[in-house]
């Protein structure tokens, strides 16, 4: 405990002054802050897919609940931030209230299954509904919050590493409760669980709860920083897949996999988007930017980050069942 | 005359057309082994999953500590105190063998502390000591059912229902476990013990009920089980019966 704990305040304080040496470079801050955010999602993810071995499928429904929910308020007259929050916590509980409280009956694919298809009818209801502002999305003008310079990336920054380190002690604190060893068993056998005095559906559902609040306050945070939400970028099936694609290739189950993923994957995806590798490849010789590989590789690598995502996830599942950080654990230890 | 524990009445349980287990009435009693023998698919196993909550009954019911018990939830019984092991066992694989009896120790405490000292001590009490931080899947099967006792002893039963504890354990085990079961009745914990093997049975059990096809053939006394004509046809063929 004292090991992982030292290792989160050493995480945590390495953060905090990392932007004191990034100097006022707006798109380094950004890479940064997603990569925060994506990490917070996966491990919010980890708890209930990852500890638990639920697998939810429609994670985005609670991004998008906290985005939404704080985009409205945000824009019929702007009651402080904090009550945004919760509200958007508030809304996500009530929609994985609805899933767990039905689904978590059952066992099986069932719950993998019925979160693509919540997630599904949160996403075509904010499409269609004039509160959330159908396919033209939210634009939020007033983010103002007390004295904090909501303009600089700083506030942004500490909010989504605030919620990560929070979220890491949690899951690490989780680990050496009675409540965490009760979603392991779960994960593990279900009968041998029940046999064991689990209550598997309540303890199926507290971890969805948690793990849904989690991903709400980083669609809030995510809300205020970009100021423009709609469903594509918040609500999408995409987004679903990438946070457990970010924890599977990190290490499922495990404190630190997650954050590994969200540091690689984004950091790929975004080498990619801004075809760094295929300007790399050029730069170095390797292919001529005439070539019909240099042509393929500008137009097209570009898009291809998902499609990356998909082969990585593949050699990963094939050769690091326990992700790129089981590599370097032994197997048995969690 | 000791408290009755368990009281089940008319018990059957039907899949489809097909009765796994038909109007099978017993009780246990406190402190008591009692031995629940049946040849190969004769609804032992069955009776298990229908006792502790794994299915619905068909018909009749269940009652453990004066309780009507009849389709609870596994986990309620097991709060109730009343806990079973698994015959193809269940290990939780990829966490430890200590992990795994915490896992059973909170059902009685909240404080991880304490449900690892309650751990420690049924690892040492079965003579696992050593073992706690090795991976419970790893385990080979002697030393997996084995942890199946350790687990279920650590929520704190009143009373245990092991299923085949023996099966995959060599003669010196199987006298070292049954040694073990014994020790546990002396602790004040009563046992419905499944085995086939009826010599394993008729040193330990106060009582035997012998299922057949699903129906109880006998109850009684070890003895008396022993020399009951219909059972010994059972297990051996009528021709030994009337020998």
């Amino acid at each position: 405990m004292t090991r992982t704990l030292a290792a989160i305040a050493l995480f945590t304080a390495a953060a905090a002054v990392l932007p004191l040496f990034l100097g006022d470079n707006p798109y380094v801050a950004d890479i940064i802050i997603t990569m925060l955010m994506m990490a917070s999602l996966a491990s919010a993810w980890n708890i209930v897919g990852g500890y638990a071995g639920q697998f939810s499928f429609g994670h985005a429904a609670y991004f998008g609940a906290g985005a939404y929910t704080t985009s409205i308020l945000l824009t019929t007259g702007n009651p402080g931030i904090p009550l945004c929050v919760a509200a958007g916590v508030a809304v996500s509980c009530v929609i994985a209230l609805l899933t767990g409280a039905i689904v978590f009956r059952l066992r099986g694919h069932y719950f993998a299954l019925a979160s693509i298809a919540v997630a599904e009818i949160v996403r075509l209801t904010a499409l269609n509904l004039d509160i959330t502002g159908g396919a033209q999305g939210i634009l939020v003008t007033d983010v103002s919050f007390g004295a904090l310079d909501m303009n600089s990336k700083n506030p942004f920054y500490y909010a989504m590493l605030f919620l990560l380190v929070f979220t890491l002690c949690l899951s690490a604190w989780l680990r050496r409760t009675r409540a965490g060893f009760y979603l392991l068993a779960i994960r593990e056998d279900q009968d041998a669980a029940a046999s064991l005095g689990i209550n598997l559906y309540l303890w199926k559902n507290m971890a969805l709860l948690l793990s849904a609040a989690l991903a709400s306050v980083a669609g809030s945070i995510y809300a205020v920083y970009i100021r423009f939400i709609d469903t594509s970028a918040v609500l999408s099936l995409r987004l679903s897949i990438e946070i457990i694609l970010t924890t599977i290739i990190g290490g499922i189950g495990t404190l630190w996999g997650p954050v590994l993923g969200a540091t690689l994957l984004v950091s790929l995806a975004e080498a990619l988007r801004s075809n760094m590798i295929g300007a790399f490849l050029v730069n170095a010789g390797a292919v001529s930017e005439g070539s019909a590989i240099g042509k393929f590789l500008n137009n097209n690598l570009a898009h291809a980050h998902v499609l990356v995502y998909g082969i990585i996830t593949v050699l990963c599942i094939l050769n690091l069942p326990k992700g790129i950080l089981g590599m370097f654990r032994r197997k048995g230890s969690a | 005359m000791k408290e009755k524990l368990l009281e089940i009445t008319s018990l059957s349980k039907h899949f489809g057309g097909n009765a796994a287990v038909s109007n099978v009435s017993f009780d246990v009693e406190e402190e008591m082994i009692l031995g629940l023998i049946g040849p190969n698919g004769s609804g032992k196993t069955t009776l298990f999953n229908c006792i502790t909550g794994y299915y619905p009954l068909s018909s009749g019911s269940v009652r453990f500590i004066g309780r009507d018990i009849t389709g609870m939830k596994p986990d309620k019984a097991c709060r109730l105190g009343m806990v079973r092991t698994w015959q193809r066992v269940k290990p939780l694989g990829s966490l430890s063998v200590l992990e795994n009896v915490m896992i059973g120790a909170f059902a009685k405490t909240r404080s991880p502390v304490r449900s690892r000292n309650i751990a420690l001590e049924r690892l040492e009490m079965l003579g696992m000591g050593g073992l706690g931080p090795k991976a419970a899947g790893k385990l080979p099967i002697g030393l997996k059912k084995k942890l199946e006792l350790a687990r279920a002893l650590a929520t704190g039963p009143k009373l245990l229902l092991l299923d085949e504890i023996c099966g995959g354990l060599n003669y010196s085990e199987t006298q070292e476990l049954l040694e073990t079961i014994r020790g546990i009745r002396e602790n004040g914990t009563a046992i419905v013990f499944i085995e086939h093997d009826m010599k394993a049975v008729t040193g330990l059990c106060d009582r035997i009920v012998v299922l057949k096809s699903g129906e109880k053939l006998a109850e009684g006394l070890p003895s008396e089980i022993t020399s009951n004509p219909a059972v010994i046809a059972a297990y051996l063929g009528a021709g030994y019966g009337h020998a």
